[in-house]
């Protein structure tokens, strides 16, 4: 708020400092000692790093004197002020037993130094609060921690510059001051402007009696902050990222990152919220007196998950992905809100610089970068919108793929594995997946099997019908990022799947081996045989087999099983999608898993049971499932004894 | 052939690898290394089957005659997979015509002596006839998938 802030000028730091010191606090701020900045006692602005700046990027920090009058010209120092609110050891008890056998525990009475932070980044306060809520928000406090937060005070300073391992916009924790802090000030050239946060900080505004700031100190200090913002960018999308993380458990990146790692502890000896902590004991030789430590550790260490059970954790790329997925996944169980704060030292000060930054976009990229399963479409069963047909392109004898131009391009975001209800006046309306979304038009591919879909195939271009959709849940292609992808396909059940050969085939890169097996009756019943060599030449594994040939057929006779004889998972992470008969998806699914393809990410479509396609009617309704819905992409997993059974 | 080289050769298939190092061994004293050029008939439905084989490379199609239609394939046998299983089952008759239809390589098997040795190494026996009975059990349980005729259109009307 403008009209609470006051303007304190540079010559008049001193005031400040002056007013934090009373009643014997000592302030702790920014300093600079062997060439870095580290938080120490300060009895003046003096003692402030006036002029100088950081230059911080992966496993790359240097000081570099910038010749400006700023005071916090630098951004967070290696050490963060845990080492005041949770230093790295603290006494916890001390157990003693007489000569007679008496045994009694005396708890350490916290005695916490009055303290108040000067200088302190919007990143640390963020994770002041993180740590608050670990350790004095639960059930279990910290007393110790609880009592050093209570004696301290907090003077936060907003960024007006970003350095390049700073993400604190992305965690939504900076550059701005926002909560956690008794004052805030701004840095301008000429000083600072300060507002209060808490009952404390009004108090201490109060008896600085400061100038209002003008409109233009306002704009001032928040144009520099809005800069300081821009330059970052959003570097960690954080929508879903506990999803999209705990989703990618045996990611091959994990492994890779762990060549690389070298379990040196940095990354969570520098992270301001890390709290994991051992407690060591220090026993007289006699055993009279054993006095209990809480001391720092780490997930990286060896030994942090050896328990009575044993070591549970002993592969270095384990360790990286407890850290990882604790940080951005399982502490938003635990916490509510992610255990990084975006302050960046853990990138600084990794010594072989690997970027946390990188890894999450490698490890588990936005859902908004690929095609996902899309929400349900609201709408009723009569909801249909006109279509013009713009092309007829025969497949096989009875089968034609028509591209289809809706008026309404709503349509045209269907995903792959959605499906589209198809409605000509005179006959039921047809569910049918989507093979293609391309040039504006809407792609099906459909088999004459009675009237409705015989007078579908014998449209022309230019004719019309009704188009309702999409609608279903579409594939979750996004547990293919990384992996080996195994694409199944028996008959016409290579439409459905086509969206996902033009997904993977179009970011190629972001997948590792990509196959097709496709089996179908006969040598002429094949689908989309004209694109087939453009598939392989973009990187796919296409492999065909029929059930039955002719001697002009020089390719391979037998069941689509047959296709994955030679091919083994066990060792390489791979998603699955199979799409045909139920008896030909019963057959394949298990030969996925028998060759180390886990049913989690074998996917299945079950388009065969769908109806009117929003899960009203009640005819596709399987087990807890509306097919139309739910469906009709499914992991094998969610479906369990349901798939391949009869009469449910 | 080479001893080491032909115990190599055979672990490398899908049907050699599931046999013993003593039964590879013991099979390497009848068998031969061929290679036959595109469209060479290596067994004819019928007739007395002229070796056991596992192929190596290549592609073999199990063929049959319907009289009108011509030679219909009934399956392609591909690396590692046997040909003419028939020469170690009575009455040693092939049950369809194998043709190549690309260069193979087959390591073949004297079927009389073959049989012999598995008459006598009852070693042996007890561990290529559960492995061949694996490789027939595939070929039954796709055979049956085929008849299913899963692809083809459902029989009764639909209104869709």
């Amino acid at each position: 708020m403008v009209t609470d802030a006051g303007f304190l000028p540079r010559a008049d730091l001193d005031r400040l400092i002056g007013l934090l010191r009373e009643g014997g606090r000592t302030v702790i701020g920014p300093t600079l000692d062997d060439g870095a900045l580290v938080y120490a006692e300060i009895g003046s602005a003096d003692d402030l790093p006036t002029g100088w700046t950081d230059d911080a990027a992966p496993g790359r920090y240097r000081l570099v004197r910038d010749g400006s009058e700023r005071t916090f010209g630098l951004g967070p120092p290696p050490q963060g002020l845990k080492r005041y609110t949770f230093p790295s050891r603290a006494p916890l008890a001390v157990a003693e037993r007489t000569a007679d056998g008496a045994v009694s525990f005396t708890a350490a009475i916290p005695d916490p130094p009055r303290l108040a932070f000067l200088g302190v980044r919007p990143c640390e306060v963020a994770a002041m609060l993180v740590q608050d809520r670990v350790l004095a928000g639960g059930p279990f406090v910290d007393e110790d921690y609880r009592a050093r937060r209570q004696a301290s005070l907090v003077v936060a300073v907003a960024c007006t510059r970003s350095g390049s391992t700073c993400f604190c916009a992305s965690m939504g924790t900076g550059p701005e001051v926002t909560a956690g802090h008794d004052l805030a000030m701004t840095e301008l050239d000429d000083g600072f402007v300060v507002s209060a946060g808490s009952r404390a900080g009004e108090q201490l505004l109060a008896r600085l009696a400061l100038p209002a700031i003008t409109p233009d100190q306002h704009a001032a200090a928040t144009a520099a902050v809005a800069g300081a913002r821009a330059a970052q960018g959003r570097q960690v999308v954080t929508t879903g990222l506990r999803d999209r993380l705990m989703d990618q458990l045996d990611h091959p990146r994990w492994a890779e990152v762990a060549e690389r790692c070298l379990a040196c502890a940095n990354c969570t000896m520098v992270c301001p919220t890390c709290f994991c902590t051992s407690t060591t004991l220090d026993s007289d030789l006699d055993g009279a007196a054993t006095r209990m430590e809480r001391r720092w550790d780490s997930c990286f260490t060896g030994d942090f998950a050896r328990v009575a059970g044993g070591n549970f954790r002993p592969r270095r790329q384990d360790r990286y992905r407890q850290w990882l997925t604790h940080k951005f996944a399982t502490w938003v169980d635990q916490f509510d809100s992610f255990g990084c704060v975006g302050c960046g030292r853990c990138i600084t000060w990794c010594p072989v610089g690997i970027d946390v930054r990188e890894e999450l976009a490698a490890i588990a990229p936005p859902y908004e970068e690929l095609p996902m399963a899309a929400p349900v479409v609201a709408g009723s069963t009569s909801a249909y919108s006109t279509a013009v047909v713009r092309s007829v392109a025969p497949e096989t004898a009875d089968t034609s793929t028509l591209a289809l131009v809706p008026s309404d391009d709503a349509l045209l975001a269907a995903r792959p594995g959605q499906f589209v209800m198809v409605e000509q006046p005179g006959f039921p309306a047809l569910p049918i997946s989507v093979s293609r979304v391309a040039d504006g038009a809407l792609w099906l591919t459909i088999r004459a099997a009675g009237p409705a879909t015989t007078a579908a195939i014998a449209l022309r271009p230019g004719a019309q019908l009704g188009l309702r959709g999409p609608l279903g849940r579409g594939w979750d292609i996004q547990r293919a990022v990384g992996r080996d992808v195994v694409i199944v396909a028996g008959g016409i059940g290579l439409a459905p799947v086509r969206p996902i050969i033009d997904t993977v085939l179009r970011d190629r890169e972001k997948f590792r081996h990509v196959i097709l097996a496709y089996g179908a009756r006969t040598p002429a019943d094949r689908l989309y045989v004209s694109e087939m060599a453009d598939w392989a030449d973009r990187g796919m594994v296409v492999t065909e087999i029929v059930d039955r040939a002719g001697p002009d057929w020089l390719g391979r006779v037998g069941v689509v099983t047959h296709l994955l004889d030679q091919r083994d998972w066990h060792d390489r992470p791979a998603t699955a999608f199979v799409v045909g008969p139920e008896r030909m998806m019963e057959a394949t699914v298990a030969t996925l898993a028998e060759r180390g393809v886990p049913r989690e990410r074998i996917f299945v479509s079950l388009e065969r049971h769908m109806q009117c396609g929003i899960g009203l009617c009640g005819h596709c309704q399987m087990g807890p499932f509306f097919v139309c819905r739910d469906g009709p992409c499914f992991a094998m997993s969610e479906l369990g004894d349901l798939f391949g059974r009869e009469g449910i | 052939m080479n001893e080491h080289d032909f115990v190599a050769e055979l672990g490398a298939t899908w049907f050699g690898a599931g046999l013993s190092l003593h039964a590879r061994a013991r099979l390497g004293e009848c068998a031969r290394l061929l290679t036959h050029p595109a469209n060479a008939v290596l067994l004819r439905e019928g007739d007395d089957t002229p070796f056991f084989g596992i192929l190596t490379r290549g592609r073999v199609a199990l063929r049959m005659r319907v009289p009108e239609r011509g030679p219909v394939t009934i399956l392609t046998v591909e690396p590692g997979d046997v040909v003419g299983w028939s020469a170690l089952v009575p009455p040693h008759r092939a049950t369809s015509t194998a043709v190549t239809i690309e260069p193979s390589t087959l390591i073949e098997f004297e079927p009389k002596r073959l049989r012999e040795l598995l008459e006598h190494d009852l070693a042996l026996s007890a561990t290529l006839y559960p492995r061949l009975l694996e490789a027939i059990g595939r070929r039954l349980s796709a055979t049956r998938q085929q008849l299913l005729d899963l692809y083809t259109q459902q029989a009764e009307p639909v209104p869709w």
